[in-house]
């Protein structure tokens, strides 16, 4: 079968007057119908840009796709002429962002909002739209829709606005939805409510999920697979559970340290990952994570680390990815690489 | 809301009466040189009688503050006096030039928001592009032309040189009286444009920025991601909270047209409201003057008002007097 | 260490940072005007009137006539341009060229005096509104509505009915309503800056009210006044000019721009110059202002509310 997002090589950069931002260098995934991807890395790291690349939402000039290939269902998105990209907008994939606070229009009623994609992909009457736009908010668990439905958005809490904007996103049934840091912004509370509600909706419609994270953690009950990016490129791609188990790069490792764990060591301590991260106009040469990686090597600086496969359908972008005794934990266990 | 309404019309009261208290110490003797009754007689002899006659009724030999007192009750009943020079009452001075003064507000705020919310949305839209350079230095250049210059250049072109060029067959008229042959509206043009041109300036800097600013928006992306066209975003989304700040500016300058028209009304002999109010300066017919000011003091506070109101209907945000969550 | 003196000494390494701050941004702001053409362009231009202004008399009277001398010989007056009157001449035979120039002095001297009147009401009473607030603020507050509930032009010709019509009185009628802005800019920035915690630590420090007034707050607050201060020259100059042409303000034979407008009106059809060229040394000069306030709001990036 074949996948319903194949991106391949994809390559966006900015052309800042202080240069050129590889904002995303390179990215290959594959997502199937129904499943869920994550995407994590640090801010910066080019997860949100990967997004709107997808969507062909990168505003020119400034920025550009400058290489690769997204396909949908087979057919060529970046070949697409704008009408034909706007008709898979909102419909085929749809996306929330980070602050529900600014991402609904302030003078527009949420039900209308909502509507909206309605009126345009499916040609319903303003009236039909907004009855469906009841049946999504009540759907998505907002008490009383037909009421809510009238509000503006700052009638809203900042939990109800990101279930109102999962409810325009999934207005049309779209095959992907792009969730982009959906809980970021949200109360810790309100935060597991909300990739409860996704999931719970994913099952149901049978979306597929692109989510968008820095915190490794919170889709870890999610994902089907992972792929980690640092300064723009894709350091590790695979099915979540190699990732998290087998990880074969040491960024990866860093961030799987720094999560609090409680079902295995109570007393374990956090270990964050030193350094800041990069800028994206001076990547540090060769492996860009080298200058913040314990394990560096002489040829870390000097050679941009190929994309090894460490596991069936798991790939890490280090030099040593694979090689035995590389593993998780070798540094605190007080193990140099031989 | 009411409540609301209501505790502005309060605050209204102190700046009314500082306003009317102002004028009062403006025309109290001492202040402006002459004898009150001289300036009400002009030159001409009078006799002992007439002048304790006039004294009597403008109450012009009570303290400052009786007079005031008088002046303001008859106020509130909507009597603003009688004219010094004229004989015939403040009411009806200004009735009888308010509606030309409205007329050419009216019609200047017709352009000023056609050409200056067109001129800003292309510029914003099209940022950094030929028309926005040409839009932000025209804008620059309006700011700073003298409104009675422009009327000058306006009826030397069109009333004069065009004429000349098109053998007398084409040209606009330069005053409400220079010629009868034209419909009503035509004589408006000229002097419509000339009052409208610095607001103009003004309503297309402001809608650049605020469109620049609604178009660089989450709610945008969010928009733009449901697969709405260009088109869509900029007017259903962009505009609608451009605009607000806009509609304030429009409101007050409309205010400021029932008065600021002093300039445009000269160059073009337009009877209207500031250019009387101006000739009673000059003859010292504070009557006029202080009715004519205050009738215009009232009224823009009534504009701004509205317009303070009209943002509860364009910014769903805002809802005065009630809290609501 | 205690509480006190750890305060005091996190204000000297506040202090030195702000002053650090203060000087970069000055720096900033400065190479940013200098890659705005536009503004640029203002500076120059104003350069050019005031130099060509203050070394008038020794080049202009002789080399195209005195502007005050009037000749009225047949074939002198309404002299269409030419290559000795290159603005021709005006009813009374005098030059149009050397009457403009003169006319510069006159514009400038207005805009800068009667701004500086503003500013010095403004501030004073801004100053006083913003820092101490409560009853002298709402006083302040209520008089600058006052004053922004009348129509200007209209209180700016009462004014001049009042005082008489001269030169003086212009800048002292347009000085006096300019106050009510600046202090409502001078107050605002007042209010944002006493909120910063360097404030609270410099007054915990024991200094006067003068003292952080002029030491910490002023610094701050500086970057609004001059944007609006140069703005407001403008400003002036054009309200100078239309008090001018209703005649009320500078008054013949003082070489004014909306002097010469005024006397330029009946004279429209037969002598188009007499209009042009007045219109169009405001029209410079005043464009120099607000392209130069424009470009120094940019650098020092300061936001107003238009």
């Amino acid at each position: 079968m074949a996948a319903l997002l194949e991106v391949r090589d994809l390559a966006t950069h900015f052309f800042t007057r202080d240069g050129v931002v590889k904002a995303v260098d390179g990215i290959s995934f594959s997502l199937d119908p129904g499943k869920t991807l994550a995407v994590v890395g640090e801010s910066g790291s080019g997860k949100s840009v990967t997004a709107l690349s997808i969507m062909r939402l990168i505003q020119e000039p400034a920025g550009r796709i400058v290489d690769g290939e997204v396909y949908f269902k087979g057919d060529s998105v970046l070949a697409m002429n704008e009408s034909q990209v706007r008709d898979l907008r909102g419909d085929r994939i749809a996306m929330i962002f980070q602050d529900p606070m600014t991402s609904l229009n302030p003078v527009f009623r949420v039900g209308r909002q909502i509507g909206e994609s309605l009126m345009l992909h499916r040609h319903l009457s303003r009236k039909d739209a907004f009855e469906r736009a009841i049946e999504l908010l009540d759907m998505v668990g907002i008490p009383h829709p037909r009421d809510r439905a009238r509000d503006y958005p700052h009638q809203f809490s900042g939990g109800m606005r990101q279930r109102a904007m999962i409810a325009m996103a999934l207005a049309c049934d779209p095959d992907i939805l792009i969730a982009d840091e959906p809980t970021t912004a949200l109360d810790v509370t309100i935060q597991a409510q909300i990739l409860e509600l996704m999931s719970e909706l994913q099952e149901r419609t049978g979306t597929a999920i692109i989510m968008i994270t820095h915190d490794l953690g919170i889709v870890a009950d999610m994902a089907d697979d992972v792929m980690v990016m640092y300064a723009g490129k894709q350091i590790e791609y695979g099915p979540a559970d190699s990732v998290f188990y087998r990880s074969g790069h040491p960024y990866t490792w860093g961030l799987l340290d720094s999560l609090p764990r409680h079902d295995v060591d109570e007393k374990g301590t956090l270990l964050p990952i030193t350094g800041q991260p990069p800028s994206l106009i001076n990547v540090p040469s060769g492996c860009a994570f080298h200058p913040r990686c314990r394990y560096a090597r002489e040829i870390c600086p000097r050679e941009v680390p190929a994309s090894r496969e460490v596991g069936e359908g798991h790939f890490a972008a280090c030099h040593f990815a694979g090689q035995d005794g590389f593993v998780r934990g070798a540094a605190q266990a007080g193990g140099e690489v031989a | 809301m009411i409540k609301y309404v209501f505790r502005r019309i309060l605050q209204m009261i102190p700046v009314f009466i500082g306003v009317t208290v102002l004028l009062f110490i403006l025309r109290a003797p001492g202040v402006l040189p002459g004898d009150p009754v001289r300036m009400i007689t002009g030159e001409r002899p009078i006799s002992d009688a007439l002048r304790e006659q006039i004294i009597k009724k403008h109450a012009l030999d009570q303290p400052l503050h009786k007079q005031y007192y008088i002046y303001v009750t008859n106020l509130l009943k909507g009597d603003l006096g009688e004219s010094y020079q004229r004989r015939t009452s403040v009411v009806d001075i200004f009735a009888d030039k308010f509606p030309n003064t409205l007329r050419l507000a009216l019609a200047a705020i017709v352009i000023e928001i056609i050409v200056g919310i067109a001129a800003g949305i292309i510029s914003a839209v099209r940022q950094y592009s030929f028309s926005d350079v040409f839009v932000t230095l025209s804008t620059s250049v309006l700011v700073s032309v003298p409104v009675f210059w422009l009327g000058m250049l306006l009826q030397i072109f069109f009333g004069i040189r065009l004429k000349e060029w098109t053998g007398g067959a084409v040209f606009l008229p330069m005053s409400q009286m220079s010629s009868s042959q034209f419909p009503d509206w035509v004589h408006l043009i000229l002097p419509a444009i000339t009052l409208a041109s610095v607001s103009t300036a003004y309503v297309a800097r402001i809608m650049r920025s605020q469109m620049l600013e609604a178009m660089g928006q989450d709610y945008i992306r969010t928009a733009e991601a449901k697969g709405l066209t260009r088109r869509a975003v900029i007017f259903r989304h962009a505009l609608k909270n451009a605009l607000i700040p806009v509609v304030t500016f429009v409101g007050i300058d409309f205010g400021v047209m029932m008065s600021g028209a002093i300039l445009t009304e000269t160059v073009f002999s337009w009877p209207g409201v500031g250019r009387e109010i101006f000739l009673a300066v000059g003859q010292r017919d504070w009557p006029v003057v202080m009715g004519g000011v205050i009738i215009i003091v009232v009224i823009v506070m009534i504009i701004n008002l509205l317009v303070d109101l009209s943002y509860a209907v364009l910014d769903p945000r805002i809802r005065y007097g009630g809290a609501q969550e | 260490m205690s509480p006190a003196t750890r305060r005091a000494a996190s204000a000297l390494e506040i202090d030195e940072v702000a002053g650090s701050t203060t000087r970069t941004l000055w720096g900033d702001a400065f190479r940013r005007l200098r890659r705005n053409k536009l503004a640029i362009a203002g500076l120059v231009w104003i350069t050019i009137v005031v130099v060509l202004t203050i070394s008038a008399d020794i080049w202009v009277p002789p080399l195209f006539g005195d502007p005050l001398t009037v000749r009225t010989a047949p074939g002198e007056s309404l002299q269409a341009p030419s290559f000795t009157h290159p603005f021709g001449t005006d009813k009374l035979g005098r030059d149009v060229f050397s009457r403009v120039v003169y006319g510069a002095r006159v514009s400038l001297t207005v805009g800068i005096i009667a701004v500086s009147i503003s500013l010095v009401i403004g501030l004073i009473l801004g100053a006083l509104s913003g820092y101490y607030g409560g009853f002298i603020d709402a006083l302040v507050m209520r008089s600058a509505d006052v004053f922004f509930a009348f129509p200007y032009i209209l209180f700016a010709i009462a004014l001049i009915a009042v005082l008489g019509p001269s030169y003086r009185n212009v800048f002292i009628a347009i000085g006096i309503l300019g106050w009510p802005s600046i202090a409502r800019v001078f107050r605002s920035s007042i209010l944002s800056v006493k909120e910063n915690e360097y404030v609270d630590a410099a007054r915990a420090m024991g200094a006067s009210d003068l003292r952080i007034m002029f030491r910490h707050i002023m610094p701050n607050a500086v970057a609004p006044i001059i944007v609006y201060g140069t703005m407001s020259i403008g400003g002036a100059i054009i309200t100078e000019a239309a008090l001018s042409f209703l005649g009320m303000g500078v008054q013949p034979p003082t070489p004014s721009w909306g002097l010469m407008l005024s006397d330029a009106k009946s004279l429209m059809f037969r002598a188009p110059w007499l209009t042009i060229w007045p219109g169009f040394a405001i029209l410079t000069t005043v464009l120099a202002f607000v392209l130069m306030g424009d470009g120094m709001r940019d650098a020092l990036d300061v936001k107003m509310k238009d």
